[in-house]
């Protein structure tokens, strides 16, 4: 049971920034997601946590206490890798049993405890195996097996599903979750996928750059981001970039009253947030494409400077292409030099933050 | 992939065939004649089959003093300068392939100069540096010629075994609460285990075999397995003997023939020479 | 460096400083030996035959140089190194590259047996194989024996003759030439060989354009580890070849071991140095090349 504290942390490789002054508190049992494209950070984050790495500055402390200069087989941390990182020279027993035989624990509590970690994965009778000849799946669940049966305060997930194909990766963050939530575990989680993310966090980090973007709830995440940059990283979103004058945002296509200074800026709208209605005579948007997901249809537009739009209709209605269309957002986020400026609901007061609820709109 | 007899056109492969028969030829014969000698005799010109087969020059080899001797000092020797070679460069050859310390990539180039001369013209340079230091006709001076010549072997292999294991398996047991010696020991050295063994072995053997720095530093007091060879084939009548030693030395290198194998296959000793 | 991504080594936790000394610490033996045992003895070689103690202090002098290159016999002996180093070369190359194309291009199973033959003589000690020529093709070997038994004449024996060592090196080194030039041709893609193919190049064109230019630095090293190792060969030459005129090897043994005369000898072996320094250097500049690319 354990908190995980982050203070300023920094992170310089010799030319280059990899962690920009990085704060993050987490609670006991929390499960914390790091997303971010390749090059965020967040994998040095994770590996400083970890202690693989040295901070350039900053504090890193578990219950408390500093462990930022202790080196990795003095911290409380279980780390699981990308590339699973089982020892093949030894069979799945001695894998997850080798940190117990560390620690001198006496034989019959070895076998004990890794057999109940071996049961915990889902591997139970699989000790006598030899990690080449288990699957991709079996051989990521040994590795977390291998770091859960040391207890450690707090566990690292580095990409664990990372090679894995889309239906096993699925299942097994499934897995992870109800196992994390079963013993209670503080868990840091890095990814770079969304819906990993979006599934498995109590509380998704943005990083970019080496630097955090948002920490929210999934669901403030996705429903209220408060950049540009997380706007677009998290879920399919619109933008529309024109400027702001008397208070609308003034678009040929698109005019949307707004509570904003004059000046450029970019629109955000969902594709769930934005309706289409047919278009008199050869006024509107073009429709390009329309694609069926059977739930709904995703219909792609043109707008007359190029923009290419994405609106989710119902499969009610179909949307041919080449047909003239107008657009009707019913909820949008602006934005100006990356920082949210002002969100809302059309046809609604400002007042409400909820963004991509509001019923569709055919 | 399913190999045949036949090219992937469908064709007999006769260029195979002929490049396997010419080669066989070539290098079975020799050893063959030898290994009839060895169990022969008397063979006289012109008989093609001995007259008479027998063991009687096994007994005859076996029971000289010099042959035993000669075995000793050749296995004490290859056993030294491995043991030796194992323990000065598996180090620093686990420091090449993981640690950054400046002049790293000189140091390692650096063994290649025991390739990069002819190799007798360093040993006679050698030898006259062990002559000023009273290290001609002695076991150590012998000793320390030989491990010159199996740095570069020792060093290159095991870099290369090093650099093959996983960085993330030693992080995954430092995580797991091993310290850097014990995971070197329990994770790094296992796993590089089958190249090092190999390159062990292949320094062993190369050690054992090695005539010019044995005979050139050792003469006349430390007469290895090969010298006496030599002096059998230059002084001895009979000529059995040479045939008897022959197969006796051929052992430990049958021996590295059966493990070698899968290092050539991997490309590993080819590493060793820098290819 | 593929490092740039994890950039730490194992230990994070200590001082770079302190990582660094200790890497120095662990090479410190194996880098000594090179420097004692190679470094300084060619250079004691080469400063000690040109300055030399005389009757009035140490002084330059060229005069084991002079002599060696005025004594007809010495200079026979360098004449048949070169002689055997690049007749040797030759024919290793000539044996070589075809066994090496073949392994490199066929799908036979006679591929596994030819590899395993080819790289045979390397588990034979060259004492061994020297013992074994000479019962084969010596006088009243078997090769006699067989050709006398087809009612054939004797052949003209090679052994004490200088084609005695020129046979024995070529079985001893065609292993390694093999796999070099085999570790060479791997380098050259399938695709690459069947796009010719594909515009209707023939084998031997395929071989001259597309083949021939990429394995040209794979030859030099092979060529060039070859002669650094037959220049100064000892066993084969000493065992198989004649007494007088005979390779530098045996040369400098019986300078330094029988005449007990380590100026010369030191002479004659920076005089072998100075023929092989080119093939020295690009054997070096090479590896060092390739060991580069494969670390950036």
């Amino acid at each position: 049971m354990a908190r995980l504290t982050i203070e300023s942390l920094r992170k310089f490789f010799a030319s280059t920034v990899a962690v920009d002054d990085f704060s993050l508190d987490v609670a006991d049992g929390e499960l914390v997601c790091l997303l971010g494209p390749s090059g965020s950070g967040k994998s040095t984050i994770l590996r400083m946590i970890g202690g693989f790495e040295q901070p350039t500055s900053g504090a890193i402390r578990i219950d408390g206490q500093d462990v930022g200069r202790l080196s990795p087989d003095r911290r409380p941390t279980g780390m699981v890798f990308q590339s699973h990182a089982l020892w093949s020279h030894m069979n799945v027993f001695n894998n997850i049993a080798f940190g117990l035989k560390l620690r001198h624990l006496p034989r019959a509590e070895i076998r004990r405890k890794v057999e109940a970690a071996l049961e915990l994965v889902g591997l139970g009778g699989y000790g006598h195996r030899q990690t080449f000849q288990l699957s991709g799946g079996q051989q990521q669940r040994v590795a977390l097996a291998r770091s859960l049966v040391l207890e450690p305060k707090i566990l690292l997930l580095d990409e664990p599903f990372a090679s894995l194909d889309q239906h096993l990766r699925e299942r097994l963050r499934e897995e992870v979750r109800d196992i994390q939530q079963r013993l209670g575990i503080t868990t840091l989680f890095v990814t770079h996928g969304q819906d990993e993310a979006l599934a498995l966090a109590d509380r998704i980090v943005v990083l970019r750059n080496g630097q955090c973007e948002q920490a929210d709830a999934p669901d403030v995440i996705y429903r209220n981001p408060q950049t540009q940059f997380v706007a677009g990283f998290i879920g399919q979103m619109n933008f529309i970039a024109a400027n702001v004058e008397g208070g609308t945002f003034r678009h040929p296509e698109m005019s949307v009253a707004i509570g904003a200074q004059d000046g450029p800026a970019v629109l955000a709208v969902r594709p769930e947030a934005l309706g289409l209605v047919a278009a008199e005579g050869g006024a509107g948007v073009t429709v390009v494409r329309s694609t069926d997901f059977g739930s709904h249809i995703m219909v792609d537009v043109e707008l007359s400077d190029g923009t290419r739009l994405k609106a989710m209709t119902s499969p009610a209605m179909r949307w041919e292409r080449g047909t003239r269309a107008r657009l009707v957002p019913s909820a949008y986020a602006l934005y100006r030099d990356n920082k949210l400026v002002v969100s809302g609901t059309v046809g609604a007061s400002t007042a409400a933050p909820a963004f991509g609820a509001a019923p569709l709109v055919v | 992939m399913i190999r045949t007899y036949s090219s992937t056109s469908g064709r007999f492969d006769w260029t195979g065939f002929l490049f396997a028969v010419v080669l066989a030829i070539v290098i079975a014969v020799p050893l063959l004649v030898v290994f009839t000698w060895a169990f022969t005799e008397i063979w006289r010109y012109p008989a093609v089959i001995p007259q008479k087969f027998g063991l009687r020059f096994w007994n005859q080899t076996l029971s000289r003093a010099d042959v035993w001797d000669a075995l000793s000092i050749s296995l004490q020797l290859s056993a030294t300068v491995t043991a030796l070679s194992a323990l000065i460069c598996l180090p620093a050859a686990y420091a090449f392939a993981r640690m950054k310390f400046p002049g790293r990539d000189l140091f390692f180039l650096s063994f290649l100069a025991s390739h990069a001369f002819p190799k007798f013209g360093l040993l006679v340079a050698i030898a006259a540096i062990f002559l000023q230091l009273n290290l001609i006709a002695t076991f150590w001076g012998v000793v320390l010629i030989q491990l010159v010549g199996t740095l570069m072997l020792m060093i290159w292999i095991p870099v290369a075994a090093f650099q093959a294991v996983d960085r993330r398996m030693e992080e995954a047991a430092r995580d797991v609460g091993a310290g850097p010696l014990r995971v070197f020991w329990s994770i790094t050295l296992p796993q590089a285990g089958p190249t090092i063994f190999a390159a062990v072995l292949l320094t062993f053997v190369s050690t054992f075999y090695e005539t010019e720095g044995a005979w050139l530093i050792g003469a006349p007091q430390i007469r290895t397995m090969p010298v006496l060879m030599i002096n059998f084939i230059n002084n001895q009548v009979v000529i059995q003997y040479g045939a008897v030693l022959s197969v006796i030395l051929w052992v430990p290198s049958f021996i590295a023939l059966m493990f070698a194998r899968r290092v050539i296959g991997t490309g590993a000793f080819a590493k060793g020479f820098g290819a | 460096m593929a490092d740039t991504a994890i950039p730490s080594a194992i230990g994070g936790s200590e001082p770079a400083i302190g990582r660094g000394l200790k890497g120095l610490l662990l090479v410190a033996i194996p880098v000594f030996l090179v420097g004692w045992l190679i470094i300084y003895p060619i250079i004691a070689a080469i400063l000690s035959t040109l300055f030399v103690d005389g009757p009035q202090g140490v002084h330059f002098s060229t005069a084991s140089y002079q002599f060696f290159f005025s004594d007809p016999y010495s200079r026979a002996n360098l004449a048949l190194t070169l002689w055997t180093t690049g007749l040797c070369a030759v024919l290793l190359l000539l044996v070589g590259l075809p066994i090496a194309l073949y392994l490199r291009f066929s799908t036979s199973r006679f591929a596994d047996l030819v590899q395993s033959l080819a790289i045979f003589p390397m588990f034979v000690p060259s004492i061994i194989l020297s013992y074994a020529l000479i019962r084969t093709i010596g006088p009243n070997g078997t090769l006699d024996i067989l050709l006398n038994a087809i009612g054939l004449p004797k052949i003209p024996s090679p052994y004490l003759t200088p084609w005695g060592p020129v046979i024995g090196l070529v079985w001893d080194n065609l292993p390694l030439t093999v796999l070099m030039l085999t570790a060479g041709l791997g380098s050259i893609s399938n695709s690459a060989v069947e796009a010719a193919r594909d515009v209707g190049a023939g084998p031997i064109r395929v071989f001259w354009h597309i083949i021939l230019p990429r394995m040209g630095n794979s030859i030099l090293v092979t060529i060039s580890f070859t002669v650094l190792g037959i220049f100064s060969s000892f066993t084969l030459p000493y065992v198989l070849g004649p007494a007088s005129p005979e390779m530098m090897g045996p040369f400098m043994l019986r300078t330094f071991n029988d005449l007990y005369d380590p100026l010369n000898a030191k002479t004659q072996a920076v005089i072998s140095f100075v023929f092989c320094l080119f093939f020295g250097l690009f054997y070096v500049w090479s590896i060092a090349r390739n060991q580069r690319s494969q670390t950036r």
